[in-house]
């Protein structure tokens, strides 16, 4: 946790300083198809145990450097007028409890900008794919390394400038293996998670 | 069955690695009508003692039909066009200074309507498909974005007659995911641009007679009257229509 606390405060800690180099004038990012967007979400996983048959309180923190292609101009007249983008990210979590262990992922992700809000965007996210992790096979509810990870969500971008963004966001994390092993209970979870962003 | 999905999903990354970087087109433009392609380009001669000043003297532009704040870029691009052609001594601009020009003017009025059609819906689709597929229908899936400009240009002689020219282009970007780029799509516009504004000054330079100094004596009366309104608000927004996509060959 106190990595964790580190990376956040960084985080923050830089997007304050680059506050301040900000101009006066109003920030109204020009997002069109095309425009490309990286950046890193940083994260703790919280557990949930939906059944009596889980038992298992996985948590840790998580990370998340992510790529995005902004795939449509806006859609709409009213408050959800918004834009849809295509990428992919990356998904590391350092699982601390019950036991340390590591799992790394890679997922396909597609997003819904709402843009009537101007430099305050919020979104809804879908992401989802292999995930490999040494915890299974030492808890109950996962028997083999290979799995999938899929993750649904939703968050709020702030514009610092017209190209750079704070994120911050709640994902619901779900890890099984999509019955290639059994036992496939599945380790569901909160990750609530912040981070940056930067559009080119 | 772990070590055969590993193996599967490298394969599958070498062979959309190969296909995007060696194999497939992975963006192109089509453009109609093409500019590369006119026929008889249009050519006239004209004494420099016979030309006369061009004013501009309005300019509307507008999105989807919907009015937009004039670009000075597109205004910019326009007279340089219209320069190009040399039929006119000097170009004015909107708010320039004509106190020296004589008497023999011709006002210019300018309308240029876009319309753009990203295929919203149909790219959603088609990037779920590409994300569930982890990627890998990337380079075989195509994405459009289209575009079409017209543009009108209503000429006023001295001598009170007016013309007025209209023409239209088209065009369309086919790109996969990985070759999408906002400079792709100022390629296109650029490109649809030059088609129409080509077609217009064509249509012009055929009409080279009409702007000469010589093909109209001055009013007798010097006393010139104008009309003066406000414009008529549109009834109803209009509402976006299709572009209509080009048929024409990749260049």
């Amino acid at each position: 946790m106190p990595f964790l606390a580190r990376i956040l405060t960084t985080l923050a800690l830089g997007s304050l300083m680059t506050t301040t180099a900000l101009q006066a004038a109003e920030v109204s990012p020009k997002i069109s198809v095309g425009t490309q967007e990286v950046g890193l979400n940083a994260g703790y996983l919280l557990p949930h145990r939906l059944t009596t048959d889980h038992t298992t309180k996985q948590e840790g923190p998580a990370f998340m450097p992510y790529w995005m292609m902004t795939l449509t101009d806006p859609i709409g007249d009213s408050w959800y007028r918004g834009q849809i983008s295509l990428g992919a990210e990356m998904v590391y979590i350092q699982f601390q409890e019950p036991i340390l262990t590591h799992g790394v992922g890679f997922a396909p992700k597609i997003k819904y900008t709402f843009v009537a809000l101007d430099r305050i965007r919020p979104f809804a996210e879908f992401a989802g794919g292999p995930f490999w992790t040494d915890l299974a096979g030492k808890i109950p509810e996962e028997s083999s390394q290979f799995n999938f990870v899929l993750m649904a969500g939703f968050g709020v971008a702030y514009f610092l400038t017209h190209q750079l963004a704070l994120n911050a966001g709640y994902l619901f994390n779900h890890i099984s293996n999509g019955g290639t092993s059994y036992p496939n209970l599945g380790l569901n979870a909160s990750l609530p998670y912040g981070g940056l962003s930067f559009f080119f | 069955m772990t070590r055969h999905l590993v193996h599967r999903t490298i394969l599958g990354l070498v062979v959309l690695a190969t296909a995007t970087t060696v194999g497939c087109r992975t963006r192109w433009i089509d453009v109609s009508p093409s500019p590369t392609n006119r026929d008889n380009p249009v050519t006239q001669s004209i004494l420099n003692d016979e030309r006369v000043p061009l004013v501009m003297d309005g300019f509307r532009m507008t999105q989807n039909g919907a009015p937009q704040n004039p670009s000075t870029e597109v205004e910019h691009r326009i007279l340089n066009t219209v320069q190009e052609t040399r039929l006119f001594s000097t170009l004015i601009p909107l708010g320039g200074n004509v106190a020296s020009l004589g008497d023999k003017v011709v006002t210019a009025r300018i309308t240029f309507d876009e319309t753009i059609d990203s295929h919203s819906g149909k790219t959603a689709w088609k990037g779920f498909l590409i994300g569930a597929s982890m990627f890998l229908l990337s380079p075989v899936i195509d994405l459009d974005y289209d575009y079409a400009a017209e543009a009108s240009l209503e000429l006023g002689r001295w001598d009170g007659q007016v013309k007025r020219y209209t023409a239209r282009s088209a065009g369309t970007a086919h790109y996969t995911v990985f070759a999408a780029s906002p400079t792709l799509i100022g390629e296109l516009k650029g490109q649809v641009t030059e088609a129409c504004l080509t077609d217009l000054m064509d249509q012009l330079i055929r009409d080279t007679n009409f702007y000469v100094a010589s093909s109209a004596p001055l009013p007798d009366s010097p006393v010139v009257s104008v009309t003066v309104k406000a414009r008529k608000p549109q009834s109803s927004l209009a509402s976006p229509s299709a572009v209509p996509v080009s048929t024409a060959p990749a260049p």
